[in-house]
């Protein structure tokens, strides 16, 4: 049941008339609800997953309660080990057997001998990068005696399965979520009506962008070896604005999504594209996970605290930590080592802090020194996501090569080129948008406030029409294979 | 809560409403494309609004939509005759417009079903599912028949533009309206001879198909059947065809006399013609097909003269 369908309008509609009108009485009641309906959702995916999803809840939540009761430190130790081992064991096993086994066999190859490895045909459990990294935050967080163990398996599970960030985040923290599973939620209307918006906002970033600029990215990236370096370029700008609108989409309608059920997620993107450098786009992109990275992995490894080689050290184990993390492709890891390489010179001479504001906070526009640094550092994060679309490394390698070649200077052709121009100006606007709303949360949360109702409800039946126009084949979430 | 109730449904009803003008809006401009999704509007349209009428009628798949001439049929025996086959369906979908024809046409005399390997089969998508569309939600018969195939949900049926909100192509077409060249209507009288010439289909159905098992759908056989009694109960003469084959392509199916013979016991059954034309001469000349199971215009309009002959020396059709 993807975001984008109509299968997920009628359930979330379903869920929400329960959530309000049959169980409001009690939280509990919610929380059994929404613990049933996020069961439910993930089982539309494949229901033998569920299982898996059941035994990690059931794992994190008794070694939660066993560390919490355990009376000496190496009793502690053990069922904190336990969990992170089976944990990143089921990881391992789903996400990166076949890649450590391919890879083992490739290096033996080199060395002149030959062996066939066991390669496992399972299909990776949808969400499972996600959930783990719930329950290990949790576990490691209980361990750190920073949090209490929650005894209400309900609760927990909840927290851990909540369908709208169960497939692909926002990766909450246990301190953020859990207190709001377990106190009452009353109806807020402005808040109900924001999310509304912002799911509006969602799918129009996912079916009206990221959708439009698949078709193209995908074409140019399946055929690259026809195409010049000048369309390459315009294939990987497109999947720029592919993999944005496409998991910010996502974002916007989960967060969306879980203030209609009065819950507050994290906030997962902020305008990473209008960031003056690589530090600032990494504040901006997919926030739930670099700071998940930073505070379980950077910080235990010793943070900036150190000298310049312990900075850069640790830079570089977690962006190749969150490439691998993406997806168990050579391509991926080489994505994350681009961006440490981009962030390094920020680290080392600590000017990594210098954007922490807004870009042309109050303004309209940027001066011509933020617009140049912004270009500079949209321009990086091209290079970047190219090896991140690439099939592999020599894919990627090629399409690169053919960029900074002559073919830079043709004019870039294309297969059904009728639509790029329109999807262009699309883009141009949606760029727009998204600048003037920068300041808010998500770009239209104050779209139109000062108008007349009569004007503003105009402008979202205009979004309205433009996801009923463009709506096409559901394309899946690119975050969902991750 | 209320407020938020109250608004919503004040946001919604504009949309609501603007759905249905839109849909209609839709659904009408697209059943006047001759050319999009291969011409079969014009065939609905005529069997909805009741223009077929006619004193015999060919029933079956593609093999009958580009292989029987009712021009020449007409001409030949001076009675109105009109194709009904619909391109890439089995007998599940040739029923729904047999029955939509008797409700909303006069009672054919007679009718010439073109039966072949597929025909007893149910396809589990709904191919070339664009003609369906502007009738899904205003058609309670379509709406039964098609709803069981893959591809379309209830709330396609139920809820308007949702079904056209996965169709970008059916967006563009809509406008085809305001064309000042319309497209010239592809089907005479619902028959559209292909003036192709031998193509590649028939080795990628030789690599597809080899050694294949044709899995006969129970519920069609079952259809089928009710359908010949109940056709000679409403006094409706019917004749069974097996339009030409190409030789090489008759190998393929590995229970292909079985489905024969399952013709032939209807035939008994029913006191009906079944009229085998696979082993016809024709079928050992390439010249007269596109592809193994597909005549081409010359070979259609040559195999249509036959049928027209072999028609004439009935006796039962002779007082039609």
């Amino acid at each position: 049941m993807l975001f984008n369908s109509v299968n997920f309008a009628f359930f979330l509609l379903l869920i929400f008339i329960l959530y309000w009108f049959v169980v409001k009485k009690s939280f509990k009641f919610q929380n059994i609800l929404l613990l049933i309906a996020s069961y439910f959702f993930y089982a539309c995916w494949d229901w033998r997953f569920l299982f898996l999803l059941v035994f990690s809840t059931l794992l994190d939540y008794y070694t939660g309660i066993k560390m919490s009761e355990a009376k000496s430190q190496s009793n502690k130790k053990f069922w904190f080990w336990l969990s992170i081992a089976v944990n990143l064991g089921f990881l391992g096993i789903f996400k990166y057997y076949n890649f450590f086994a391919s890879s083992f066999a490739n290096v033996i190859s080199s060395f002149g001998f030959s062996i066939s490895p066991l390669f496992l045909k399972v299909i990776l459990p949808v969400g499972i990068s996600f959930y783990t990294f719930h329950g290990l935050s949790y576990v490691i967080d209980i361990y750190k005696d920073r949090i209490k163990p929650e005894r209400n398996f309900v609760d927990y599970s909840v927290f851990v399965s909540f369908f709208p960030l169960l497939v692909a985040g926002p990766i909450e923290r246990a301190t953020h979520l859990l207190p709001q599973i377990k106190k009452e939620r009353n109806f807020d209307y402005s808040k109900a009506v924001d999310g509304l918006k912002q799911i509006l906002w969602g799918l129009f970033k996912k079916v009206v962008i990221a959708d439009q600029c698949a078709e193209y990215a995908n074409m140019i990236f399946n055929n690259s070896t026809e195409y010049s370096g000048s369309t390459l370029l315009v294939g990987a700008i497109f999947f720029t604005f592919q993999i944005y609108g496409d998991f910010s989409g996502y974002s916007d309608i989960a967060i969306g999504t879980a203030r209609l059920f009065g819950i507050d997620l994290l906030r997962n993107f902020a305008f990473p594209y209008f960031s003056r450098d690589i530090a600032e786009f990494w504040r901006r992109w997919h926030i739930s996970l670099s700071t998940w990275f930073r505070d379980y992995l950077y910080i235990p490894l010793g943070g900036s605290k150190g000298g310049n080689w312990m900075k850069i050290r640790n830079i570089f184990i977690i962006f190749l930590v969150s490439g691998f993390w993406h997806g168990a492709n050579w391509t991926f890891i080489v994505w994350g080592f681009l961006n440490a390489l981009f962030i390094l010179p920020s680290i080392i001479f600590n000017t990594n802090r210098t954007n922490l504001d807004i870009v042309a906070q109050g303004k309209y526009f940027p001066t011509i020194k933020e617009l140049v640094s912004m270009f500079l550092t949209f321009s990086l994060t091209v290079f970047a996501w190219i090896f991140f679309r690439a099939e592999n490394l020599s894919h990627a390698w090629n399409i690169i090569t053919k960029i900074f070649s002559k073919s830079l200077f043709v004019y870039p052709m294309y297969e059904n080129d009728d639509f790029v121009k329109p999807l262009m100006l699309l883009m141009i606007i949606f760029v727009l948008v998204e600048w003037f709303g920068r300041e808010q949360q998500y770009a239209i949360a104050k779209l139109g406030n000062a108008l007349p109702k009569i004007i503003r409800w105009g402008l979202y039946y205009v979004i309205i029409i433009a996801i009923f126009y463009f709506a096409g084949t559901e394309q899946k979430f690119i975050y969902f294979q991750f | 809560m209320r407020k938020f109730i109250i608004q919503l449904l004040l946001f919604l009803t504009p949309i609501i409403f603007i759905a249905y003008f839109v849909d209609v809006f839709i659904s009408k401009n697209l059943k006047k494309s001759n050319t999009y999704a291969e011409g079969e509007y014009s065939t609905w349209n005529d069997i909805i609004d009741g223009k077929i009428n006619s004193d015999i009628v060919i029933y079956g798949s593609s093999r009958a939509w580009t292989q029987i001439n009712p021009t020449m049929l007409s001409n030949e025996l001076n009675l109105s005759t009109y194709n009904l086959g619909i391109d890439g369906h089995n007998f599940w979908l040739q029923h729904l417009r047999h029955s939509l024809l008797l409700e909303n046409n006069t009672r054919p005399k007679l009718i010439i079903h073109s039966v072949d390997i597929f025909t007893l089969m149910k396809r589990k998508d709904l191919y070339d599912f664009e003609q369906f569309l502007p009738y899904m939600l205003w058609n309670n018969k379509i709406r039964a028949k098609t709803i069981s195939y893959n591809g379309f949900d209830l709330i396609d049926y139920v809820i308007p533009l949702i079904r056209y909100s996965k169709c970008r192509d059916v967006k563009k077409n809509v406008f085809s309206m305001f064309k000042i060249d319309k497209d010239k209507e592809v089907r005479i009288k619902g028959y559209q001879g292909q003036d192709w010439k031998w193509n590649s289909d028939f080795d990628k159905a030789k690599k597809k198909m080899k050694n294949y098992d044709i899995k006969l759908d129970n519920a069609s056989v079952l259809l089928f059947d009710k359908y010949l009694r109940e056709c000679k109960d409403k006094k409706i003469e019917i004749v069974l065809v097996y339009t030409p084959e190409y030789i090489e392509g008759q190998k393929f199916v590995k229970n292909r006399d079985r489905i024969i013979l399952l013709y032939r016991n209807f035939s008994k059954k029913y006191n009906i013609p079944f009229y085998d034309y696979s082993n016809d001469s024709m079928s050992i000349k390439k010249i007269y097909f596109y592809n193994a199971e597909h005549l081409n215009k010359k070979g259609s309009e040559l195999f249509t003269q036959k049928l027209i002959d072999t028609l004439k020396t009935n006796k039962n059709l002779k007082s039609i």
